[in-house]
């Protein structure tokens, strides 16, 4: 499969990046790892006349503590990043799951978090663990920069809150105040190279009374757009569970299976689906808290 | 659009000039004759065109030529040194992990990528590690094998 013609720019700094993109418009595409864009250019689903490469910027690869505010992921660490890295796995696991889970070990290599976001898979392994930790994306266009909160960013599947002319510059996750503990899990038909037939992300975090100060779900491969279950949230919240086996997280659970739209597709039927996301929830739960036992 | 650029492959030095939509499968293949690396799906989803980036595996039917600019690549014919196979080479032989041999170049970067990184995985490590290389032929228990004995023993 041979990818179509184009013009290639690898510009060094962000600005410059940002003014090409205003110059060419809707004619230009950005090149981060390519996994999603080079082969949607082979399939001739899209043939931009430009191509803007973001690789030769430096400083775009990594995540690093901003003092004060949280947690800062350049838009083009990678899936191998994501999921390798101490910091990520020390404060926001959840994430480091979902991107272990991405594609294979060679689509990690390349795989870039901003990329997987502008994609807008229903499926996406990443979204679920960013919404789940209140995560905010930075854009930058013409017009200046926004900061917009990750579950207001995708409208539909591939579509999202970017303007053609804006990049993706940062990922913020907010400082994380108490005890917390997240949850991944994918449910595919097989264990590499597999787009989710459904995935659940959880986030729990702790009071200092060992009651639930805040719960997030957010389910992948069951609706238009990686959703974030606010029903699941509003039962949790103020709760103080007995141990990870009570009632109260099947009731979380299904709740969020009533809030899943799933469609019936080759890959498995709605009602399946439906189905699934109140097992993985209850049980993306009850890991989460079973860890939250272990740290108080 | 065409681009001047030097690849660094296999510890040799290229100044190629190419047009810009060329990938590096294409560019290894067409322009350095390097065929060792397979074009298979074109789309990420077989692996036959593995080659290390800077020590990591990916595939380089979705890599720009231009993008690997800079970068150490290493493909299947940088392995085998004055003529002597890599150990990984000779365990595949060793072992019949290879039937048409279009996977194997492939899966012996991946392997030796995880083998540079962690010399003693066990198989659970090794099937992750090729999960991304998709066999035809042998039914992967062989190659599981063969890597599995070149793995140091702990
Ligand atoms: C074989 C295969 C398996 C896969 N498996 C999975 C999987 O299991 N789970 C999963 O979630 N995904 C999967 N994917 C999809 C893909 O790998 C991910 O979505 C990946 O994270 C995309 O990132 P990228 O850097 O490769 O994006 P690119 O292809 O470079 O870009 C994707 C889109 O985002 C735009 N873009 C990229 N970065 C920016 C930025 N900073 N600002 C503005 N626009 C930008 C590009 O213009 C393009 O439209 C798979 C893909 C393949 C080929
Ligand atoms: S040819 Fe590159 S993954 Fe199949
Ligand atoms: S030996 Fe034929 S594909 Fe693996």
């Amino acid at each position: 499969m041979l990818l179509p013609k184009f013009d290639y720019h690898a510009p060094t700094t962000i600005d410059e990046a940002c003014s090409m993109l205003g110059h060419y418009g809707a004619k230009a595409k950005i090149l981060a790892g390519g996994t999603d864009l080079l082969v949607h250019m082979k399939k001739r689903l899209l043939s931009p006349e430009q191509i803007i490469s973001l690789n030769k910027i430096e400083g775009l690869k990594e995540a690093f503590s901003q003092n004060g505010t949280g947690l800062v992921l350049g838009p083009l660490s990678t899936a191998a990043y994501l999921a390798d890295s101490r910091l990520i796995q020390e404060r926001i696991s959840v994430l480091a799951q979902g991107a272990s889970r991405l594609g294979s070990p060679l689509i990690r290599n390349r795989a870039t978090v901003g990329g997987n976001l502008i994609t807008a898979r229903p499926a996406s392994d990443l979204a679920p663990p960013l919404l789940v930790l209140s995560a905010k994306v930075t854009l930058k266009g013409p017009r200046g920069e926004r900061t917009l909160p990750l579950e207001d960013f995708f409208l539909g599947p591939g579509q999202t809150a970017v303007q053609a002319d804006e990049i993706l510059t940062k990922i913020l996750i907010p400082n994380i105040q108490g005890i917390s503990a997240g949850a991944y899990i994918k449910l595919g038909t097989r264990k590499a190279l597999e787009i989710s037939l459904v995935n659940t992300a959880c986030f729990l975090e702790l009071a200092q009374d060992g009651s639930i100060k805040l719960a997030r779900v957010a389910l992948g491969a069951v609706a238009p757009i990686p959703l974030l279950t606010p029903s699941v949230s509003k039962i949790l919240a103020g709760v103080k569970p007995k141990n990870m086996d009570d009632p109260v997280f099947r009731e979380a659970a299904r709740a969020a299976a009533q809030e899943s739209k799933p469609i019936t597709d080759h890959r498995g039927s709605a009602d399946y689906r439906r189905y699934m996301v109140e097992i993985l929830t209850w049980r993306t739960l009850k890991n989460a808290y079973s860890q939250l036992m272990e740290k108080v | 659009m065409k681009k001047m650029i030097t690849l660094n492959v296999n510890d040799r030095e290229y100044d190629l000039v190419i047009p810009v939509n060329r990938t590096l499968t294409q560019v290894l293949r067409e322009n350095l004759k390097l065929t060792g690396t397979k074009q298979g799906c074109g789309v990420g989803d077989c692996g036959s065109c593995t080659i290390l980036m800077d020590g990591r595996p990916v595939n380089s039917c979705l890599v720009l030529a231009a993008e690997a600019e800079g970068h150490k690549i290493e493909t299947i014919e940088g392995l085998s040194e004055e003529g002597q196979l890599h150990p990984l080479q000779q365990a595949f032989v060793e072992h019949g992990s290879i039937q048409c041999g279009f996977c194997s170049p492939g899966m012996i970067l991946s392997a030796k990528a995880l083998l540079d990184k962690n010399p003693s995985p066990g198989e659970t490590e090794i099937r992750e590690a090729i999960s991304g290389n998709l066999c035809r032929c042998t039914g992967y228990q062989k190659i599981v094998d063969a890597i599995q004995s070149v793995a140091k023993k702990v």
